[in-house]
């Protein structure tokens, strides 16, 4: 029965992908993206309700439920930003990243058919877990808006006005603004879960998850700083907002 | 019942020929009930904008109903203003109000001002009981053409002129221009035009300079602006977010190290570059710096060309979309 809530998941954010790049294409605005988004994160909603009732946890004990986890936080994150910074387009780039995360999660292995039941719950470690697949939603955002960022700043530095996406995209100064508000949301929520991680409880085992995760959140804090102490152009803290982020992806299996 | 419609606009007149046919915005559905007593029209709707005026009847023959209402005209008109009017019966008067909802037959190509204008002479006449089937249908028919064409067709989209190209680039960079310093270097008539254009999208603060600097002074004042000496504008580099450059000077005014001297204190903010000088004012380079927009007067002709050439395309499939639509 999950598996047809992930398949329908997956299918809903794949018709806004489609949907949404198809009217860029044409120059014209869709409010379907959104409606396509808010179902798939319905979809989601249901699924995570299912995973968490099978294992009467948080449902992040595997790949696949990470990248459900995920897609649900970057959706949610997505309609609550979307409305909120007016970044319809927004759900257009995000799209795709969260049908991606969901295909991820429907490839055979990532998702245990039969996950065992947890008897003893530790609330420090499904903070942790929650607070750090939310920041996840938000950096992964912030990395998105800064791919919009770039692909503006191409077409303004190139003289390329007549494309649709030129005249769908928002300003680059409220892009710039939008990834900057992104990664402090995100930076803010992934230092409660590092704390949550710290008071969790650990086996000695952990220890990489730990390193690598202050780690990820110390590249973050440097990037910050950086700009918060001297200021960056804003094309390099568009760069750097979508390198962390798929490095983030990339160090995943690791967490 | 057949269609006539009369008019004339900013093609056919002058403006003070129009200004002679023009009708108050309240008194479109007096006016249009005033017609509707003329003996064989039935229904009418008087339109009347900056650009035009217009009347749509329904009546029993075309050819009597427009030649009473050639005859309504002329009696308050001199022959000489008759002379501008143009006539348009049947499909050809329909074909012309859905152009004309649409923004094809507007002095600027898609605005979408006409649409509420049109909407509004109709409202008046259906209120004043000027209007039944024939016209109540038409002009709903219009209302619906006219979006359907804004949604399925970018025609209101693009700029077509070098000052509302760099306007509408300004808007892409910072979106809103409030609070945005613009700095005119080189008191020139395309300048002044582009430094109002900035001003009246919301840019607050305007510095001019010029070698000469009474012409400054003469620009700052008339666009309520500051003029500073031109050997120490460089100052106010720090603060510009638009610069507009029009000198006559052989060499690079503004240069790609003057820029990098001043990122940091702008805190990397963007930087919009305006070159309309031959030869240019700004070094080519000043445009690789991540931060800054650097737009010549080629460029700039080459995107206000690129924009006619696509709203040419988009006049096209409008064309064709009304077409579809007049078919019975």
């Amino acid at each position: 029965m999950d598996i047809w809530m992930l398949i329908i998941a997956t299918i809903l954010a794949a018709a806004a992908a489609v949907q949404g790049a198809s009217y860029v294409h044409r120059g014209v605005r869709s409010r379907w993206t959104m409606v396509w988004m808010l179902l798939s994160f319905m979809a989601q909603l249901v699924l995570l309700g299912m995973r968490g009732e099978m294992r009467g946890a948080c449902p992040l004990g595997d790949t696949g439920e990470a990248m459900i986890f995920s897609a649900w936080s970057l959706t949610l994150l997505y309609l609550m930003v979307g409305s909120v910074f007016r970044l319809s387009l927004l759900g257009v780039f995000t799209a795709p990243l969260v049908a991606f995360l969901l295909a991820v999660a429907l490839i055979p292995g990532m998702l245990d058919p039969n996950p065992p039941h947890v008897d003893h719950i530790d609330p420090w470690g499904e903070s942790h877990a929650a607070f750090s697949v939310l920041a996840y939603g938000a950096l992964g955002l912030a990395a998105v808006a800064g791919m919009m960022f770039l692909a503006l700043n191409r077409r303004l530095k190139d003289a390329d006005m007549q494309n649709g996406l030129f005249k769908n995209l928002p300003p680059v100064r409220e892009l710039n603004r939008v990834v900057m508000r992104l990664l402090v949301l995100g930076f803010s929520i992934l230092t409660l879960g590092i704390i949550c991680g710290l008071m969790m409880e650990r086996a000695e085992t952990l220890s990489t998850h730990l390193i690598v995760a202050v780690f990820q959140w110390l590249a973050y804090a440097v990037l910050l700083f950086i700009e918060w102490r001297r200021g960056m152009p804003p094309r390099k803290l568009s760069l750097a907002a979508v390198i962390l982020f798929i490095l983030s992806l990339l160090i995943f299996p690791l967490l | 019942m057949e269609l006539v419609c009369l008019g004339l606009n900013h093609e056919t007149a002058p403006v003070e020929v129009r200004e002679h046919f023009a009708v108050a915005a309240d008194a479109l559905g007096e006016k249009a009930r005033e017609i509707i007593e003329l003996s064989t029209i039935a229904e009418s709707v008087v339109l009347s904008t900056c650009n035009r005026m217009e009347i749509y009847v329904a009546a029993e023959h075309a050819d009597y109903g427009a030649k009473i209402l050639n005859e309504h005209l002329a009696s308050s008109h001199s022959e000489v203003a008759m002379e501008h009017l143009y006539q348009k019966t049947g499909d050809e008067a329909k074909l012309h109000l859905f152009r004309l909802v649409c923004g094809l037959d507007s002095m600027v190509l898609g605005e979408t001002e006409i649409f509420g204008q049109v909407k509004q002479a109709y409202q008046q006449a259906l209120a004043s009981g000027a209007t039944k089937g024939v016209l109540n249908k038409l002009f709903q028919k219009s209302f619906s053409v006219g979006k359907r064409i804004r949604t399925h067709t970018s025609i209101q989209k693009g700029q077509t002129s070098v000052g509302s190209v760099a306007v509408d680039l300004a808007a892409k960079i910072f979106g809103n221009l409030k609070g945005s310093h613009v700095m005119v270097i080189g008191a020139g008539e395309m300048s002044r035009q582009v430094a109002r254009s900035m001003l009246s999208r919301g840019a607050t603060d305007l510095t001019v300079t010029n070698r000469t600097n009474q012409r400054a002074v003469e620009l700052a004042e008339e666009l309520g602006g500051e003029a500073v000496p031109f050997d120490c504008w460089e100052g106010t580099l720090a603060t510009a977010d638009v610069i507009v450059s029009s000198t006559g000077a052989s060499e690079p005014v503004l240069t790609a190290s003057q820029i990098e001297a001043v990122r940091r204190k702008r805190k990397y903010r963007p930087l919009f570059l305006i070159d309309i000088a031959v030869p240019r004012d700004i070094e080519a380079a000043v445009g690789e710096i991540d931060e800054v927009y650097l737009y010549d007067i080629d460029k700039l002709q080459q995107l206000a060309s690129e924009a006619r050439e696509s709203r040419a395309q988009q006049v096209r499939i409008c064309e064709e979309m009304i077409q579809e639509e007049i078919k019975p």
